[in-house]
């Protein structure tokens, strides 16, 4: 029973990944690859706020998401006036950057130590200590992040994000200042990744920068680009797949060693099917058209 | 000191500039942000290992072979992923997808295979040389020299009808098919010519310190900020920005430490795409004339 609820509390968080991650690349047409950095922000703000001034989990995980987004400025100002392909390269960059600093700066991160004993998020005295109640915190989290993405896609603002992804040319001819749109849209997807980074700290309650590496922003993409991204049900159906393919694979008994290596060749060569053969993924509405 | 840094900052800077030189002749030709470049960076090197240290050939045979690997692996992605992807959807976005792909099937197949730790070719403390006050190891020397072949190289082929032909087919690919062109054989061509210097690279870097199925990454990484700093649209602009990207880095390595390489690297691209988008050596174009 606890190993389910251990799937269901990763698929709230990866839900939240990619749900936001969907903002920015599903319904804008901007393709990220640091979203694991913010991933990482997320969860290094709020554990540094946690175990270093004793700030509760609901205090800290709303900090996390400003410090979050107001970091995500140093990739979209410089990156977004310009063509496509220099934001790609701006948000690698940021990605090897942050690593870099969770990895290197010693004194502040504990860089490769990680940091342990992240304290169980409480809310009015009640813990979420037990894997049930985490469980509904992870997917209460990721209900409302879904609300949130489905009400603001479906307003104004998401019809303007698809127009800049389908014609951003045409969509300032119309008045829109597509800059302030992308960088708002991409604010918004660092912050919500936050959420998750938060998440996922007070859940294992160790954390290092291996798990907010470049590969695991690219298996975000990857999620996004098999299950499909635009629409809400794309990166639900993804992250589905892609959480449960593991667990399958243990089935299998495939030796612990090469098991994480052959689970990136498949979603690697699953990566490349999709891209060729169905553009729009599972479930998806956008197709890099 | 201050010149013993320049030295060694050439030196990186001379293989960086290799390797930017193919990402941007693949870049400004094909229109391909080609990510799989570090993976087949990082396919040279291990092939070099295999072939140098594991069977024990000379070491002049395990280059070539590395080479050919490079050139083999770099016509594949074209082959296999990118012409693919071009034929059902003409996107940057998806063909960049797909270069995803192709880097991590290769980095985590070389993993499985290989292993994650670091490997050397060859143990031991390099011969030195000392000019001056300045001492180099061999294979700085080495790096530094290939650099200079191939920028002599470089000069003579932009005057010959290829290299025109490239500079056509890169400002517009639909006129040079009018021509009479095939345009997919010019970019088995390109995809060849700049994983080459990927694996020139590539195994100059292994030589010297060795590998780990991540180099490629870090490479790949250098040449796309090279590129940029130098200029997107001159095919010399990987060069300018590789040399310079070198020497600010031992720079960096003298004064903070080498951890902070990959921060510097950055801000680097930060301050030019604020500042100078279009690189040192670049001219600002209108929309509808950039690629």
């Amino acid at each position: 029973m606890n190993y389910l609820f251990h799937i269901l509390v990763m698929i709230g968080i990866y839900v939240i990944l990619t749900q936001s991650l969907n903002l920015v690349m599903g319904y804008t047409g901007l393709l990220s690859v640091c979203h694991a950095a913010f991933y990482g922000i997320g969860a290094y703000a709020s554990t540094l706020l946690m175990t270093g001034w004793g700030v509760n989990f609901f205090v800290a995980l709303p900090i996390a998401v400003i410090v979050s987004v107001l970091l995500s400025f140093v990739v979209s100002i410089p990156s977004l006036r310009l063509k496509g392909d220099y934001f790609v390269l701006a948000t690698l960059g940021f990605q090897a950057i942050i690593f870099g600093i969770m990895y290197n700066w010693v004194s502040f991160t504990r860089g490769p130590y990680g940091i342990p004993g992240i304290p169980i998020p409480t809310l009015f005295g009640f813990a979420f200590d037990s894997p049930a109640s985490y469980t509904l915190l992870s997917l209460g989290l990721a209900a409302l992040v879904v609300t949130f993405i489905y009400l603001i896609t479906s307003s104004q603002f998401g019809r303007v994000l698809k127009a800049i992804r389908e014609d951003e040319i045409a969509t300032q001819a119309l008045g829109r200042n597509t800059v302030l749109f992308k960088t708002t849209a991409f604010a918004l997807g660092a912050g919500i990744a936050a959420i998750a980074g938060s998440l996922y700290a007070g859940y294992v309650r160790y954390i290092d920068p291996t798990s907010f590496t470049v590969a695991e922003s690219l298996f975000l993409v990857t999620i996004l680009a098999i299950g499909g991204s635009g629409n809400i049900q794309g990166p639900v159906v993804g992250t589905i797949i892609l959480v449960l393919l593991p667990e399958v694979l243990r089935f299998l008994r495939i030796p612990d060693t090469i098991a994480p290596n052959i689970r990136m060749m498949l979603y690697a060569l699953a990566l490349i099917l999709v891209v060729i053969y169905r553009p729009r993924g599972i479930a998806g509405e956008y197709g890099f058209e | 000191m201050l010149l013993q840094l320049l030295a060694n900052g050439l030196c990186a800077g001379a293989l960086y500039a290799i390797v930017a030189l193919g990402f941007g002749l693949i870049y400004r030709t094909t229109g391909v942000f080609h990510f799989a470049h570090g993976a087949v960076y990082t396919i040279a090197a291990y092939l070099l290992y295999l072939f140098g240290v594991t069977m024990g050939l000379q070491p002049i045979g395990a280059v070539l072979i590395a080479l050919i690997g490079a050139a083999v692996s770099g016509v594949l992605s074209e082959v296999v992923v990118y012409r693919p992807i071009a034929r059902r959807i003409s996107s940057p976005l998806a063909t960049m997808i797909g270069s995803f792909g192709i880097y991590l099937f290769v980095v985590n197949a070389i993993a499985l295979i290989a292993g994650n730790e670091t490997k050397v070719l060859r143990p031991g403390v390099d011969v030195t040389f000392r000019f001056g006050s300045i001492i180099l190891t061999r294979f700085q020397l080495f790096a530094f020299f290939a650099f200079v072949a191939l920028l002599v190289a470089f000069v003579f082929f932009k005057r010959t009808q290829l290299g025109r032909l490239l500079s056509a087919f890169a400002d517009n690919p639909m006129l040079v098919e009018v021509l009479g062109w095939n345009t997919s054989t010019i970019r088995i061509g390109v995809f060849a010519a700049g994983s080459i210097l990927a694996g020139i690279a590539a195994s100059l870097s292994a030589l010297d310190v060795g590998m780990d199925p991540y180099v490629g990454m870090s490479a790949l990484l250098m040449s796309a900020v090279a590129v940029i700093v130098g200029g997107v649209r001159v095919f010399e602009g990987a060069i300018v920005g590789g040399i310079l990207l070198g020497i600010v880095q031992s720079l960096v390595v003298w004064r903070l430490s080498a951890r902070w390489m990959d921060v510097f690297t950055f801000i680097i691209l930060v301050l030019f795409l604020l500042l100078r988008p279009e690189g040192l050596l670049g001219k600002a174009v209108r929309l509808e004339e950039a690629r």
